[in-house]
Formats: structure tokens, C-alpha cells, sequence
């Protein structure tokens, strides 16, 4: 049994409905990420299981327990908000232990916990601090303080590091990861950030105009997404998706599609779905991540089918670490990723070797995978 | 000259600083010219004012007039000065400015963090009571204080000064709410504090700047108030101005300037002070509201 389940969730405001039938289920000391765009509705979905927001239809039950209706401060949550939401009439210790003072539980129990939790975070010296003469960093680590403490069921965060700056926010994701490991709790975490869904999750919920769009581990998300906005959302540089057309003949399927060139080129897939072939002689549009396309040196060796292509570079972009090249593939600007010292200069013609075990097919009808 | 007007005020010239020194003292003169007057005559013996130039300085310095004013003036039927009539005041201004304030900010945290249906309407409504003039409330106002049994004393005049500054301070405390961020309050309620425990401990301690505001703010309107004490208070309840008044224009005997003077300052002085403690939390307060609205 699931340890939180959202079941068949909706939620309108009026005549407007901002969430469709949302289905999760998040199993106990899952890191569960709901990313999208701002928007998508997983603010609103968080909102609902802390039980600041109404739920229109549908359950949300934790430990088995539905919770509609329960008053927020009765569902043993605990939520790190955007802003910290830091009382400032208060000092970091009483911060701390409001929750804890708020339910009854009497002083020494009180210190002991906050002291655990100073402790843990590294907050000791700031306990008789108020929130205003706080770092973000800081604030962070405080508002983080008063959701341990409280030692919840399931931790929910509402993008905890959207007012860091880059380097902390790189650092505290880092520490997240970390406490998770450590205390093994239940999180729910919101994010519009790709890259920390990524990493920090064992599962993403990639959300858009109220509805899941795909949920699964970072991997299957990034490897297969199931439509055109799960593709074009996660990841960064962001995916390549290019117009082609679909070539079936006995020796295989293939993806046609223009480059900078004059001629058309010929891609064969490696591994096509049966649906596929009923796309024979019609437009899909193909998808291919940046670091697929690359310089033939740099092409993966565990890869079962590479096709070597010639191209011309309109631009590069050294990035330190990789090269990225822009080329045109199917009428529009195409980014691979080559090794840092790959000799590529705009204008040449280079060749690209492209691996076809992650080009992925999407009917642009319907903007679903074809599988 | 071009040089002067396009720096800033910090490096103006030496003749710019002068002249602005010049016209500011000019002004200030020109201000405290009444406030120096009342005073220099509230410390003369009356012959000199009747006798003389109101421009003077005293000749001889007595504190008489003041202390006339205070406990031995004739006002009304009895030689009481205005001492009663303080403690009347005081006993309307303090509960009717707290009871306002308390209220105002307690509308204010529902017109902003637990909204509803109609809210702003409501709000709307409330704002619309600022606009009011005195005068329209004279009547129905009798007639509810003389239902409820308070008409002549001085809980009604509490009552009228709460209802009538309950839109200014509503207004003070739902602008100064609406960018008081609304997380702290979602926080607290996953803490497990009720919709009081919230105000109390949460928004009220942090409500500092705009209390000043409010509390300036009612205090000055309902300790200057003359119509609504002259209308609903009785001999017993009769706050400082309509004292003030009876002092001023009573018709019989010798107009005593000197004591008409100092009485006026008496009058006006807890307001000046109130300014001068908190007036610069005032400006401070107000701005705060109105950052981001």
C-alpha cells in the first residue's frame, strides 16, 4: 500500500479547472518532484496535500488515511515555503519550536528536539538570531530546522531553493540529497527546475495545464518522454526535435529529414515500435538530445546502431566542459554536443554521428511518442 | 547655474544652501508664529494683553493663567477648570483608540488572509464609511445611542469613535496585510496555530509600524473631536474641546485672554506629544503600506 496516495484528485476554482484527475502514488521514503511550469498546477497540488487548498473531487490519504478536510496542522506534514515563510517577530529557536509549542508538547521535550535539529543542520550559533539578520542560506537551513523537528510523515517542499543564488542553491540541493539519504523520509517537492528534478528525485511528475504528463524515475522521463512537452521540458540544453518523414522498406525504417545540405539523409532506427511502420510515407517529428548527436570520435561505443552523417556548422559554442554545435536538420536549428576540443569551426562541413538508440519518433498529431 | 541644477542636493553651492536655509526658517517662522503667540500671552497677566501689544514679550512672567485654566476656570456652572474635562477625555480617547485599533487590525487580517465571498465589497463598503461626513451620522447615531442606553456618557462616545474610525483603521491595516506575506500564515497554520493564535502571535507583533499609524491617527481625530462630543456627551462625560469651547466663549464677566490661551494649549498638547514621540514611526508606518500595492 501506498504511503501517500493521490487518488482521481481535481481541483476548480469556480467554472476553472486548474488540476485533471491527478493519479500518484508515492511510496514511503520516495523523493517524489512534481516540476512544470509555472502554472501547471503543482503548487496547487502541493497546497492540497498540505491542506492549505480545498480538493474539489477525489481523495488524498496518507498512511492510509484519507485527508480531506483534516486541518493542515492535523496530517503530521510539514512544508519548507518558497519565502521560508520565517516568522520575523521571532528568534530561529522559537521558530523552531512554534509547531512544537503549538501541539502541547512542554519545554524541555522542546529544547531537546530544537537541539537535535541545530545540531543536525548546523544552525547552533544562530538559535537567539531573528530571521532578519539571516542569510538566504541561512533562512534556508532554518526553515528546513522547523520542518524537521517536527518529525513529520511526509516533507513537503515548495521551491525550497528558487531564492538562492546559483552556487548556493547547487550546494543546499547537494545537502537536500543528502538528508534524504539520511533520514529516509517521505518528500514531495515542487520545483519549475528541470535539473534539480533530475537529480535530487527517485521519481518525477512532469505536470502541464493541470494535467500528469509523465510519471516515472529521472531516467524513464529523460530516456523515453511519453509526448512532445515532456521532451522539450526536461533537459538542458533542451532536445532537438526536427521534422521528418518515415521511409519503410526491406531494409528497415528510416527517418528522412533535409540538412544544410542539398540532400536529404536516410536514418535508420534502431530498435522501431510496431506503430512505426503504420507511419510509413507520413511526417513525425523525431527527437534526438544534444549529447546523441556528436563528433564520430566521441560517439558512444556501447551504442548498437550510429549513423555517420556530413552537415554544415552555422555556429559553435564552446562551453568549457563540451562544444556545442549548431547544424539544420529537418529545416530547423539542430544542437549536438562534441567533445570541448572537437575541431569544428563554422561554415565546414563536419561529420556527425548521430545515435539512433535515443532518437525518439512523435506522431505531431497527436504530440505522443510513438511506441 | 547649470552646474548647481544638475547635481545632487549633496554638493549644492554655498549661495543655493543659504537661500534654502533662508526660505526653510522663513517658513518655520511663519508656522510656529501662532503656537509662539499663545504661548508669550499665556504667561502674561491680562492687563498687559488688554493694555498693550499681544506681540510682546511678557513684562512680568506668571504661570497663573495656566493654572487657572487647569483647576479653577469657570466652565459651564462650576469654577472647576479644565481638569475634569481632561480625565474625560482621556478616559474616551484610550479605549476608543485601542478598541479601533485592535478591531481595524483584526479586519484586516480577514479581509486579507482568510478571504471570502464578498470581501471586497465589503472592504469597498468600509472604505466608503471614510467618506462619510460627521454631520449625516448626528441623528441616527442619537438614536442608536439612546436604544442601546449610553446616550450622555462616555462609553457612547467610545462607541462613536470606534464605529466611525473602524474605516480608517481597517483601511491602515488591510493595505499594511496585503503584502504581509501570506506563507507566514499558511506556516503557522501547519503549526497548528488557530485563526487568533495566527493574529496574536503572528501578525500582530510584526504589525508595529502601522499600530504607530493607526494609533496617531485616532488618537489626534477622536482628542481633537468637537461635533460628536458636543453632540452626544452630557456635563459628566464633555471631553477637553467642548470644555475648551465653553471656556472660551462664555458670556459673562472679563474675557481672560491669558487663561483662554493656555487652556488652548492644554488642549493641544497630548496630540503634540503623541507627534513627537511616535511622528517619525508615522511617515515610516504610512510608507510601508504603500510599497508594493
Amino acid at each position: 500500500m501506498s504511503f501517500l496516495k493521490i487518488n482521481n484528485v481535481s481541483k476548480s476554482y469556480g467554472s476553472t479547472r486548474v488540476l485533471h484527475n491527478i493519479d500518484i502514488d508515492v511510496q514511503e521514503g520516495e523523493f517524489l518532484v512534481l516540476v512544470g511550469p509555472s502554472g501547471c498546477g503543482k503548487s496547487t497540488l502541493l497546497n492540497m496535500i498540505a491542506g492549505l487548498e480545498d480538493i474539489t473531487s477525489g481523495t488524498i490519504a496518507i498512511k492510509g488515511q484519507a485527508m480531506n478536510g483534516v486541518h493542515p496542522s492535523k496530517r503530521n506534514i510539514a512544508m519548507v515555503f518558497q519565502s521560508y515563510a520565517l516568522y520575523p517577530n521571532m528568534t530561529v529557536g522559537q521558530n523552531i519550536t512554534f509547531g512544537l509549542e503549538m501541539h502541547g508538547i512542554p519545554r524541555p521535550e522542546r529544547e531537546k528536539a530544537m537541539a537535535e535539529v541545530a545540531e543536525m543542520l548546523q544552525i547552533k550559533p544562530l538559535l537567539s538570531r531573528k530571521p532578519g539578520q539571516l542569510s538566504g542560506g541561512q533562512r534556508q537551513r532554518v526553515a528546513m530546522g522547523r520542518a524537521l523537528v517536527r518529525d513529520p510523515d511526509v516533507f513537503l517542499f515548495d521551491e525550497p531553493l528558487s531564492n538562492l543564488d546559483a552556487k548556493l542553491r547547487v550546494d543546499m540541493r547537494t545537502e537536500i540529497k543528502k538528508l534524504h539519504h539520511k533520514l529516509g523520509t517521505t518528500i514531495v517537492y515542487v520545483t519549475h527546475d528541470q535539473i534539480e528534478a533530475m537529480t535530487l528525485s527517485t521519481r518525477i511528475a512532469v505536470m502541464n495545464a493541470g494535467y500528469v504528463q509523465q510519471l516515472g524515475t529521472p531516467k524513464e522521463i529523460y530516456d523515453n518522454p511519453a509526448n512532445l512537452f515532456v521532451a522539450s521540458f526536461m533537459g538542458s540544453p533542451s532536445m532537438n526535435l526536427v521534422a521528418a518523414k518515415v521511409v519503410a522498406n526491406a531494409d528497415g525504417i528510416f527517418a528522412q529529414l533535409a540538412t544544410g545540405l542539398r540532400d536529404k539523409v536516410n536514418l535508420k532506427f534502431s530498435k522501431p515500435s510496431e506503430a512505426l511502420k503504420g507511419f510509413d510515407q507520413k511526417e513525425i517529428v523525431l527527437g534526438i538530445r544534444p549529447e546523441a548527436i556528436t563528433d564520430p570520435e566521441g560517439a558512444d561505443r556501447k551504442a548498437s546502431h550510429i549513423e555517420q552523417i556530413t552537415n554544415r556548422v552555422i555556429v559553435t559554442e564552446p562551453a568549457g566542459s563540451d562544444t556545442y554545435v549548431m547544424s539544420s536538420l529537418g529545416g530547423k536549428d539542430c544542437n549536438a554536443r562534441m567533445r570541448a576540443d572537437a575541431q569544428v569551426i563554422a561554415g565546414q562541413d563536419v561529420p556527425f554521428a548521430i545515435n539512433m538508440d535515443k532518437a525518439i519518433p512523435f506522431d505531431p498529431s497527436s504530440e505522443m511518442r510513438i511506441a | 547655474m547649470s552646474v548647481a541644477s544638475t547635481e545632487n542636493a549633496i554638493s549644492t553651492g554655498r549661495i543655493t544652501r543659504a537661500f534654502i536655509y533662508l526660505v526653510l526658517i522663513l517658513f518655520v517662522t511663519f508656522y510656529l508664529l501662532p503656537f509662539g503667540i499663545m504661548v508669550i500671552n499665556s504667561v502674561k497677566p491680562l492687563s498687559e494683553i488688554t493694555g498693550g501689544n499681544m506681540m510682546a514679550l511678557p513684562q512680568v512672567f506668571t504661570l497663573d493663567p495656566w493654572f487657572n485654566a487647569w483647576n479653577s476656570a469657570q466652565i459651564g456652572v462650576d469654577p472647576t477648570g479644565l481638569k475634569p474635562y481632561f480625565w474625560n477625555s482621556l478616559k474616551m480617547v484610550f479605549p476608543a483608540v485601542a478598541i479601533s485599533t485592535v478591531l481595524g487590525a483584526l479586519n484586516g487580517y480577514v479581509l486579507t488572509k482568510w478571504r471570502f465571498r464578498g470581501d471586497t465589497l465589503l472592504f469597498g463598503l468600509m472604505l466608503f464609511a471614510c467618506f462619510i461626513p460627521f454631520q449625516i451620522v448626528l441623528i441616527p447615531m442619537a438614536r442608536v445611542l439612546g436604544f442601546l442606553g449610553i446616550s450622555g456618557s462616555t462609553p457612547g462616545l467610545v462607541l462613536v469613535h470606534v464605529v466611525y474610525g473602524l474605516s480608517f483603521t481597517t483601511l491602515y491595516f488591510r493595505n499594511y496585510y496585503q503584502v504581509f506575506p501570506t506563507e507566514l500564515v499558511r506556516a503557522a497554520q501547519i503549526d497548528g496555530a488557530g485563526f487568533f493564535r495566527i493574529f496574536w502571535r503572528i501578525m500582530l507583533p510584526s504589525s508595529g509600524p502601522i499600530i504607530v499609524v493607526s494609533v496617531i491617527w485616532q488618537f489626534t481625530n477622536i482628542w481633537n473631536d468637537f461635533l460628536f462630543g458636543a453632540s452626544f456627551a452630557d456635563q459628566d462625560s464633555q471631553p477637553m474641546t467642548v470644555a475648551l469651547n465653553n471656556l472660551v466663549s462664555s458670556s459673562t464677566g472679563v474675557k481672560e485672554y491669558n487663561v483662554h490661551f493656555a487652556g488652548a494649549i492644554l488642549a493641544a498638547l497630548p496630540t503634540l506629544l503623541v507627534y513627537i514621540v511616535a511622528g517619525r514611526y508615522f511617515v515610516r508606518g504610512l510608507m510601508a503600506g504603500s510599497v508594493k500595492g
